[in-house]
């Protein structure tokens, strides 16, 4: 049987960045067309990654590894579980629907694919990795094109949006970087591969005290990332200033890299400094649900709330992590997911109705339903699942979160369900506001999304909400596949 | 009296450098005045070429020769070739630059083969009499260069202060030697050395050992030894910019480890607790000035004083690790830096400006000159995929092996603070529009090297395995070594 090879996920959209790099700047439809085939393959291989991934026999599978720097015991080491190949697919259809939404950028458009294109193959590259080292590697790849995407294509605020995101994330990415290194030396195997360190800390776990300081550099470095209470300003000016591409990818994926190194370097190689510290995080967990879903109440910008609304969810994402229970961790993996797919249906969403209108300020908007059922009821599908509606994908994720973390913290998981009756209440506020009552005659001339073309990036992202809402099984059998070891690593 | 056998092949390099210099010397004089092709900057080049691949026979070449004076081992092999390629960025920076002015081209290549010689010779110095005359043969060809442009006030300003503070240096590293020579009876390193493993910490050796330091600290550019640093940066010709915040600071590098881990090697616990407050001293101060200058020479000046402060994270780590880290940093940073100036020459040649707010929109300008700044600022802040991550990232290893957490800490802010900056210039050239939107013209030559520059950036930053080996076993073979 022909297994996949996932370094073609990495070197197909490399492919295409090579053919952008070469192509003069103003063959414009064919680098947007490149560029599209660039990240379909490997969404396509992705999707073959997951349906041949084997979660009976679990692990990591397909693995590649090469050894990359010997003295240091670096190796270019991918590798799946059920895991990563879920964010693979988020990540597949995330960049995917990023692409196909880009057309609206009409200046400096070869610079705009390429930045994009490696800002994925980071992502991509993150991960795939099974090394700590690649995994940081191909992670902080994507910081600059980040950086220049948001100053060149974004709104008004978008140079100090961009300084203020970049900054946030590289001190969050210098911090895990020190904790990463320490818990390389206090290994002492002498390699970054995390399947070994997994082998040799199973049996011989690092000192307490050590691990003691190790886990939270790691936790709070990654957890900037993650929009970790009070690590979280970035995100909202961030993700409203950026392009509309740069906030699908960012808020829906490129986050979520922090949840997973979380998942995989702190809790899983540290389980002890884990239970003495993530009380602590879910504490932070619910400030964030909370605070934040108030905040997002006050807020008139959609994109702003979007914003807030994503760093609120953060908080399930945080608090199942704190779960220690299989069913919490299936839940964040779960939420990663969802929420990553709803995050990037959402901003793109906006993105398409702020190009419309070119106001995002719900006190001028209204009634757009009439002018663009499509998008508007795209909007308010995507408003649903995350307020946490029976039927999409998020509501199956938190009340997996949120069963997972009744038995360890009774008072925190009232208010957590607390804050999705506020995540309900902004996200109506912004329906009836926007898309409800008379509609501005200045906005008549507005057009829809028409063509299939220009819809199917929705249509994508809200089929697999909806999929994944009604067959939970599809995902959660990977899942479950490879936290029961995490889980049972920790006991 | 026994006269010494001299083994002429260990020091081959030297001799060969000293020849074409002569030769140099004889064909400036033989050409007629009024040529206009500029045929010592071409075969220097070609002879630059050459001793590349002279050198690179060398690699298995070890030995000590002149009565124990001059040392080749595998740390003057890496730090030779280092300052070979260093070089042939140099004078195509020299040729470039004196485009525009014209005259007296010739001898400044001729002072830049005599800095090539005092760097070589400083390599391979075993002896601090022969190490503080290969340093003054570098410094002061280096005064001469820095001074150079004689109707430019800023020029023979930089000049002057280098001149001053750097005899004030030449005199702390005399006033060390004659201590130690009071105490051991002797300039060579082995003597030295033998006497500090016996006698730790010993008063007077260490007040030898601060004041050596101190000249030591005034090449690399640790604070508090950097006054004079922005303001050479700025006035110097741009060549010579980029010769001092390579070529020195890699020459001062190698004195440091030749002192820290060799002579003084024995102290290292003593020390190194001293090396890492300066240290993080050193990198916060650059860091933290950098962020207000407006001028690009004077921002890569006091970047190049934080950049000091990272490579002093690996003499303060006082290990194999931290020393190898050293080397690899230097070696990323060499292409690094070297590009940016590349970039400022054609830059400040076209526009005549070294202002950062003109740099405005030059992506538009010049893509490649763009380019080329993006990944040289970005790899000097330290960011993946290119060389200037993997050298942060063996030295941040390096120090928190040693137990300097906290250092690995504020090395990780300066990170962040150095990025702001650096990405405040990335914003002008990307994001600003431009005030001018007439091209640059980059000449084939100059392209060609951006071009180098920039695999050699990605290629260091990806492919680290074989230039870390390089590092590596530039250490293991070091002579008196003691780590």
């Amino acid at each position: 049987m022909i297994t996949p090879n996932l370094t073609w996920i990495l070197l197909l959209p490399l492919f295409g960045l090579g053919f952008v790099c070469l192509l003069p700047a103003d063959k414009t439809s064919l680098i947007r067309r490149i560029s599209g085939v660039a990240v379909l393959l490997p969404f396509a291989l992705s999707v073959w990654v997951y349906v041949a991934y084997d979660h009976v026999a679990g692990g990591f599978q397909f693995v590649q590894n090469i050894p990359w720097v010997v003295p240091f015991g670096i190796s270019y080491h991918l590798g799946v579980d059920g895991i990563n190949s879920l964010m693979l697919l988020l990540l597949g259809a995330a960049s995917l629907a990023a692409v196909l939404i880009s057309g609206s950028i009409k200046e400096r458009v070869k610079e705009y694919y390429v930045l994009l294109l490696i800002t994925i193959i980071g992502t991509y590259g993150a991960f795939l990795s099974l090394d700590i080292f690649f995994f940081y590697f191909f992670h902080e790849v994507a910081a600059v094109p980040v950086f220049l995407m948001i100053a060149i294509w974004g709104s008004e605020r978008r140079e100090f949006a961009a300084m203020k995101l970049t900054l946030y994330l590289v001190a969050g990415a210098a911090i895990a970087l020190i904790g990463l290194l320490a818990l390389y030396l206090a290994t002492g195997l002498q390699t970054f591969d995390l399947v070994a360190i997994q082998q040799q800390l199973a049996s011989h776990p690092i000192p307490m005290a050590t691990q003691n300081w190790i886990f939270p550099l790691i936790v709070v470095g990654f957890g900037i990332t993650l929009t970790l209470w009070p690590f979280y300003t970035w995100a909202p000016v961030g993700y409203a200033e950026a392009p509309t591409a740069i906030s699908m990818l960012h808020a829906g994926v490129l986050k979520k890299m922090g949840a997973y190194a979380i998942i995989r370097f702190a809790i899983q190689l540290m389980p002890q400094a884990a239970h003495a510290w993530m009380p602590i995080i879910a504490a932070l967990a619910i400030v964030n649900i909370v605070y934040c879903g108030l905040v997002a109440l006050t807020q008139r910008d959609l994109k702003y709330i979007l914003g807030y609304s994503s760093c609120s969810h953060m908080g399930y994402i945080l608090l199942g992590l704190a779960c220690f229970n299989t069913i919490g961790l299936n839940g964040v993996v779960y939420l990663m997911f969802a929420h990553g797919i709803m995050a990037a249906l959402a901003f793109a969403l906006v993105g398409f109705v702020s190009e419309q209108t070119r106001t995002r300020n719900l006190d001028e908007l209204g009634g757009l339903l009439k002018c663009m059922p499509f998008i508007g009821t795209c909007f308010m599908m995507a408003a649903f699942a995350s307020a946490g509606v029976p039927g999409f994908a998020n509501f199956v994720a938190e009340i997996l979160v949120l069963l997972g973390a009744w038995d360890q913290y009774r008072w925190l998981t009232v208010f957590a369900v607390l804050g999705l009756v506020i995540t309900a209440i902004y996200l109506l506020k912004a329906i009836r506001l926007g898309f409800q009552g008379p509609l501005d005659p200045k906005f008549s001339k507005l057009v829809d999304a028409q063509t299939l073309s220009a819809k199917f990036p929705y249509v994508m992202l809200l089929a697999l909400l909806i999929l994944v809402g009604c067959l939970p099984s599809v995902i959660l059998t990977h899942i479950g596949s490879s936290t029961k070891t995490i889980v049972e690593s920790m006991r | 009296m026994i006269i010494p056998v001299i083994n002429w092949s260990l020091i081959s390099l030297e001799v060969l450098i000293s020849i074409i210099l002569v030769f140099l010397v004889v064909m400036d004089i033989a050409l007629p005045k009024n040529t206009k092709k500029d045929w010592i900057g071409i075969s220097s080049f070609i002879a630059l070429l050459g001793l590349i691949i002279f050198w690179s026979t060398q690699k298995d070449l070890t030995g000590v020769t002149f009565s124990g004076m001059f040392v080749m081992d595998s740390l003057a092999w890496f730090f030779k070739g280092f300052f070979l390629i260093a070089m042939v960025f140099v004078f195509a920076m020299t040729q470039e630059f004196f485009k525009s002015l014209g005259e007296r081209r010739n001898e400044f290549y001729l002072l830049l083969w005599l800095a090539l010689i005092g760097m070589c010779l400083v390599a391979s110095s075993a002896d601090f009499l022969l190490m503080f005359i290969s340093i003054e043969i570098l410094t002061i060809s280096l005064y001469v260069m820095t001074a150079y442009l004689k109707s430019d006030k800023l020029s023979i300003e930089a000049g002057m202060k280098y001149l001053i503070l750097g005899s004030l240096a030449s005199g702390f590293f005399l006033y060390g030697i004659s201590f130690l020579y009071g105490i051991t009876h002797s300039t060579h390193f082995n003597v030295i050395q033998s006497y500090c493993e016996i006698h730790v910490m010993a008063p007077m050796t260490l007040f030898a050992m601060v004041l050596i330091f101190a000249a030591v600290g005034f090449k690399i550019a640790a604070v508090p030894f950097h006054m004079w640093v922005a303001d050479v940066y700025q006035g110097a010709p741009t060549p010579v910019t980029a010769l001092l915040s390579v070529g020195s600071k890699a020459a001062g590098f190698v004195v440091l480890i030749r002192l820290f881990f060799g002579i003084f090697g024995a102290w290292h616990l003593e020390w190194s607790l001293a090396l890492a407050i300066l240290s993080a001293i050193t990198m916060t101060y650059g860091n933290l000035v950098a962020m207000f200058q407006t001028n690009i020479k004077r921002l890569l000046g006091y970047s190049s004083i934080s950049h000091a402060g990272y490579l002093l994270m690996g003499a303060a780590a006082g290990s194999a690790l931290g020393v190898s880290g050293i080397n690899f940093y230097l070696l990323g940073y060499l292409f690094t830096n070297l590009a940016a100036f590349l970039v400022i020459i054609v830059f400040s040649i076209a526009t005549n400006s070294d202002e950062i707010e003109d740099y405005a929109g030059l992506s538009q300008r010049s893509s490649l000159l763009a380019l080329t700044m993006l990944l040289s600022l970005v790899s000097l802040a330290g960011m993946p995929p290119l060389a200037g991550f993997f050298g942060k990232f063996t030295l941040l290893m390096a120090v928190i092996k040693s137990g300097y957490v906290w250092l690995a800490l504020i090395a990780g802010v300066n990170i962040v603070i150095s990025l702001y900056y650096y990405l405040m210039v990335v914003k002008r050239i990307y994001v600003d529009a431009p005030r001018h939107t007439s091209a640059i013209i980059v000449p084939r030559g100059i392209q060609l090297l951006l071009i180098a520059a920039i695999i050699g950036i990605v290629v260091i930053g990806i492919f680290q395995g074989p230039f870390l080996d390089a590092a590596m076993a530039a250490v293991n073979g070091m002579y008196l070594a003691h780590l």
